[in-house]
C-alpha cells in the first residue's frame, strides 16, 4: 500500500477503506486538522445521499428497539484529564528520547497502579520498559477504557496499561498492532483481566511505527486486523 | 445542466443539515438527553431518523430481514455511545448516518468474508448503482440528492454510488469499473467534493 493518508477523507467517510487503510487514517486524521475538516465534510455531505434511501421500517421495530436498549448500558462520556494531556504532550516532546522519571510517575500515576506494578513481576518489567533511555509513551483512546503504550525500540518491547477494557469474549482476545504509513503490522496479543485492567509486557519486532492501533481478533491472533479499531493513537 | 439540476440551483444551497424540515438543534439535544439516558427523549430521536437508518441499511445489505437485524443493532450502538455524541463535531444526523452506514458495511464485507471462506464462491454482488435516479418520488430529499448526483460526471457518479451504496472499498469499485485504484479514489474524492459543494455542506 502506498496511498498517501491525506488523500483518504473521502473514501474513509464513505466506509471504502480496507481495514489496514482505515484503522492507519483513525490514528491520523484527529490529529491532522485538514482531514478532520474533510471527514467532517464528507460525512455530512453522505448523510444526503443516506437521506436519499429512506425508506419506512416494520412497524415493530421502534417496540424491539427501545426494549432493546433497556438491556444496554450506555458508555461514559469522554473526561477532560488534563494529566493524561500533560503526559501525552510530555511523550510526544520527549518522542524517541528518555522520559524521566517525572513523567514515568506521572504516566503511572495516570493509570492508577503505582502500587500494584511495584508489587507484581509484570510490575518491574514495565518499569523497566518505561526507564528504557528510549521509552515513548502513547495514550490510545477508544471507548470505554484507557491504555497507555509504553514503547522501547531499543529493548525491542512495549509495555501496555489500561483500565475499562471490555471482556472481548469467548474464543477472542485482544490485539494491538504498529501503524505504519503504508498500513499495519502485528505487534503482539493481550488479555485484560475480570475487571478490564491490563498490564502487560510484549516483545516486538524491530519496527519504525508512527502509532499504535487495538482490535479484538480470534484466539491466537490475525495476520492483518479483520474487528473494528477500538483503540488507537500516534507517537 | 439537466432540468433538475437548474430548478435546483435556484433554489440555492442547502442547509448543511437539516433536509426534512425539522430543526437540526431538536435531534441534537434529543440525541443530548439520550446521553444521560432518557429514554423517552431516545424514542423521540429514533422517531426522526428511523427512515433514514434503515432506508441506509436496506440499500446497502438488500435483504429486508437482514436489514431489520441491523438497523436495530444500530440503534442499540447509537444508543450506547449517545453519551459520546459532540455536537461540535457534527451533526447529529450526520453521525446517525455514520453509524448506521459503517454497520450495514460491516455486515456485508463480514457476510461476504465468511461466503469466500466457506464456498469460494467469488459472487459478484450485483449493483444497481444508477438505481437513486431510477426511483420516482415526491420527497424533497430524494430529489435534490438526485439533482446533485446528475450534476456529477457518470464516472463520478457511478464510484460514489458503488462505494456508498454498494458498500465497496475504493479498491473494490476500482476492480468493478476495471480502473486504476488512484482513479477510483480520484473519482470518488472528486465526485464527493461536487457533492458537498451543491449541497451546501459548511463546518
Amino acid at each position: 500500500m502506498t496511498s498517501d493518508l491525506h488523500h483518504l477523507a473521502a473514501a474513509y467517510a464513505l466506509d471504502a477503506l480496507d481495514d489496514q487503510e482505515r484503522i492507519a487514517f483513525e490514528a491520523h486524521y484527529p490529529r491532522c486538522e485538514i482531514c478532520s475538516a474533510e471527514v467532517h465534510d464528507y460525512r455530512e455531505t453522505a448523510a444526503f445521499l443516506a437521506g436519499a434511501e429512506a425508506a419506512d421500517p416494520p412497524a415493530d421495530m421502534e417496540a424491539r428497539v427501545m426494549e432493546a436498549i433497556g438491556r444496554v448500558r450506555q458508555i461514559p462520556p469522554i473526561v477532560p484529564d488534563r494529566v493524561v494531556e500533560l503526559a501525552d504532550r510530555r511523550a510526544a516532546r520527549t518522542r524517541r528520547a528518555s522520559i524521566g522519571a517525572a513523567a514515568t510517575a506521572i504516566v503511572i500515576a495516570v493509570v492508577g497502579f503505582a502500587v500494584a506494578l511495584r508489587d507484581s513481576g509484570v510490575g518491574s518489567d514495565i518499569e523497566a520498559v518505561f526507564e528504557a533511555p528510549d521509552a515513548v509513551v502513547t495514550s490510545l483512546d477508544g471507548d470505554g477504557g484507557t491504555i497507555q503504550v509504553i514503547w522501547s525500540q531499543e529493548r525491542d518491547q512495549v509495555a501496555l496499561v489500561g483500565t475499562g477494557l471490555a471482556n472481548p469474549g469467548a474464543g477472542r482476545t485482544y490485539a494491538l498492532w504498529f501503524l505504519l504509513d503504508e498500513g499495519v503490522a502485528p505487534a503482539g496479543l493481550f488479555a485484560p483481566d475480570r475487571d478490564g485492567v491490563v498490564r502487560a509486557v510484549i516483545d516486538v519486532d524491530d519496527i519504525d511505527g508512527g502509532g499504535f492501533g487495538v482490535t479484538v481478533e480470534p484466539d491466537g491472533g490475525s495476520p492483518q486486523p479483520t474487528g473494528p479499531v477500538l483503540y488507537a493513537g500516534t507517537v | 445542466m439537466s432540468e433538475m439540476d437548474r430548478l435546483f440551483r435556484r433554489r440555492g444551497p442547502l442547509r448543511a443539515v437539516s433536509t426534512d424540515g425539522s430543526a437540526t438543534d431538536e435531534l441534537a439535544s434529543l440525541l443530548r438527553a439520550a446521553g444521560r439516558g432518557d429514554e423517552v427523549a431516545f424514542r423521540g430521536f429514533y422517531r426522526s431518523v428511523v427512515r433514514l437508518v434503515y432506508g441506509t441499511v436496506l440499500r446497502v445489505v438488500r435483504d429486508p430481514a437482514i436489514a431489520e437485524e441491523v438497523t436495530q443493532e444500530v440503534f442499540v450502538e447509537l444508543w450506547r455511545l449517545a453519551p459520546r455524541f459532540d455536537g461540535s463535531k457534527g451533526s447529529a444526523r450526520g453521525w446517525t448516518a455514520t453509524v448506521a452506514h459503517r454497520r450495514a458495511v460491516d455486515r456485508v464485507r463480514s457476510e461476504q468474508a465468511r461466503r469466500d471462506r466457506d464456498e469460494r464462491d467469488a459472487q459478484q454482488s450485483a449493483v444497481a448503482y444508477d438505481s437513486v435516479s431510477e426511483e420516482v418520488t415526491d420527497n424533497l430529499d430524494r430529489v435534490r440528492v438526485r439533482a446533485a448526483l446528475d450534476s456529477l460526471s457518470d464516472t463520478q457518479r457511478e464510484a460514489v454510488s458503488l462505494a456508498y451504496y454498494g458498500g465497496h472499498t475504493y479498491r473494490e469499485v476500482a476492480s468493478l469499473l476495471d480502473i486504476a485504484e488512484g482513479t477510483a479514489k480520484t473519482r470518488i474524492r472528486d465526485g464527493l467534493i461536487k457533492l458537498r459543494d451543491i449541497m451546501g455542506v459548511t463546518p
